[in-house]
């Protein structure tokens, strides 16, 4: 049956020819490892997230008098209503998880270097960009916390010189966080950013695609990059191994890995997206104690703290995600195995140390 | 030939486990998107019998859908489903004539519901009442 209706469309419309080219003749490097089904994993937390989020919107009202109502009304009366929404919330946590570790390996196994330089850059800018979805969606349930994390996040912009007051205000939608922020934050969070981040994801996969895979530099062949730029050229892996099914075994085992780790937050730890500040809806006039921001802004918020002046603490913030955006144009020795780059090795890992430390600081603090 | 065996034993626990996991994630969003039984108000439902006026009719709420309330002329109390047996339209009161309308396509109903013209194939459906001390109870 399954097999008649393949034929059926391979006759129409050369299925079999696409699938000789991008699954089963699309070869990889023999060595290839785990971390690059990071990927695919992506992809399917993406997905994830906007399904449940068409579901939740339903539901949900944007609406600052009936936000916090409906939020309430999908977690105790809609049937499954908690659960679409533990699945939004984790899995936005998710997300943000498994794209640093994503970005890592692709750190740690110098696969950012040209002719990939592209790739890196967009990837970075989707972290940012899921990073914004987060900071915009997380004001949706009008909740105290909701409504003080964005009232201390937007206001890091004034320190800004010059025009940071007036950002602050634009952001807002007024000098305060209130009714109109609910509702440029909303458009953001669930037209704009779904759109633009659906658009990067498409440049990152078309790079991929026009620079081909890269091997990892570990193993049998040369570790150093062979790139030259003289002229375009992909770079297959002949006698490698096939997509379909080898490599898709793996990616099917990577996604597994993840379901079993978020579905078991979703079901024995559902407290982990929230603070009880998330149970009581927002109140202008009473700031309640101890509002943080997300795991992953911590050391952000942290930073800021410690500097005495707060321009200080954000241009320092502003320059490493600078830097770390250009990686690719400023680090570009071909080398790519991390054990024969001792400098830059001791950095990442110094890096992602003090990147911790702050984050245990400023969750302590 | 073992191999074969093996394979298809495989693929049948592959088909298995997905069509499980299907019903597990498909479950659950079709419970989340169903109309909620035991919503739009309740079965049963009280008037105080001085708010009609002979002659008049009152639309309200009933267990979800809409309905309607006549006295007639001669004093009676008529309660109906107001709901169209054509295409679900709401019918109008139509108090000259004292008779129903819709607005949709022209139907026609009595004051006991009977089709008096247009499409509509059955007559509108009767909700039971009882008058006690001067409180008409619908349903
Ligand atoms: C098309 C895509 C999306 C749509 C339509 C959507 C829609 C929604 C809606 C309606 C809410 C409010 C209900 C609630 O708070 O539980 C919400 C909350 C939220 N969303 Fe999304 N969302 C999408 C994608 C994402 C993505 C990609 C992320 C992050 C990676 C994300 C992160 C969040 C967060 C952190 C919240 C607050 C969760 C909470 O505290 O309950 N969303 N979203
Ligand atoms: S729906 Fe009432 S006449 Fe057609």
């Amino acid at each position: 049956m399954l097999k008649r209706l393949y034929r059926w469309l391979d006759l129409r419309i050369g299925v079999g020819e696409i699938v000789e080219k991008e699954l089963t003749g699309y070869l990889l490097p023999r060595n290839i490892n785990e971390w690059y089904s990071l990927g695919s994993v992506l992809l399917l937390i993406f997905a994830l997230q906007v399904i449940t989020g068409m579901l939740l919107m339903i539901y949900y009202v944007p609406d600052a008098d009936k936000a916090f109502k409906s939020v309430t009304f999908i977690m105790n009366e809609v049937p499954f209503g908690w659960l679409i929404r533990l699945c939004h919330a984790v899995g936005s946590n998710m997300m943000v998880a498994v794209l640093i570790l994503h970005m890592l390996s692709t750190l740690l196994m110098g696969s950012y270097k040209a002719p990939r330089e592209l790739n890196w850059v967009t990837g970075f800018t989707l972290l940012a960009l899921v990073q914004g979805i987060s900071l915009t969606g997380y004001l949706a349930p009008w909740s105290q916390l909701s409504f003080w994390a964005t009232t201390v996040a937007t206001n890091s912009a004034s320190a800004i010189p010059v025009v940071g007051p007036y950002l602050v205000e634009f952001l807002r939608g007024g000098k305060l966080v209130g009714p109109p922020t609910l509702g440029r934050f909303f458009a953001l969070h669930a037209a704009v950013l779904p759109v633009v981040i659906a658009a990067f994801i498409g440049a990152h996969l078309f790079l991929l695609k026009r620079t081909g895979i890269s091997a990892p530099p570990f193993g049998r062949e040369g570790t150093a990059n062979p790139f030259e730029a003289q002229q375009y050229h992909y770079q297959g892996h002949p006698g490698g191994i096939p997509f379909f099914p080898n490599y898709v075994l793996q990616d099917l085992t990577s996604i597994s890995i993840y379901f079993a780790i978020f579905l078991a937050v979703v079901f024995f730890w559902p407290g982990m997206p929230f603070t009880p500040d998330a149970f009581v809806p927002a109140d202008p006039f009473r700031t309640p104690a101890h509002i943080k921001p997300e795991w992953y802004f911590l050391a952000n918020y942290q930073t800021l703290k410690i500097f005495p002046s707060e321009l200080f603490g954000l241009s320092v913030q502003a320059a490493a995600m600078t830097f770390l955006a250009l990686l690719p144009f400023i680090d570009r020795s071909p080398e790519r195995h991390p054990l024969k780059r001792p400098v830059f090795l001791t950095l990442v890992i110094a890096g992602v140390l003090l990147w911790i430390a702050l984050s245990v600081w400023g969750h302590l603090s | 030939m073992e191999n074969e065996g093996r394979r298809k034993f495989l693929g049948v626990c592959v088909a298995g486990a997905t069509a499980a996991a299907a019903v597990a994630a498909g479950y659950p969003v079709f419970r989340y998107l169903a109309p909620r039984s035991g919503q739009g108000g309740a079965a049963k439902l009280v008037i105080p019998a001085g708010e009609l006026k002979e002659g008049d009719a009152k639309f309200f709420e009933f267990a979800g859908s809409s309905a309607v309330l006549i006295k007639t002329k001669s004093g009676e109390l008529v309660a109906l489903s107001a709901v169209c047996t054509h295409l679900g339209c709401i019918v109008q009161w139509v108090k000259e004539k004292q008779q129903f309308l819709c607005p949709c396509h022209g139907g026609q109903f009595s004051t006991d519901g009977t089709v008096l013209g247009g499409p509509p194939p059955r007559p509108l459906a009767k909700i039971p009442l009882t008058v006690t001390e001067g409180n008409i109870t619908i349903g």
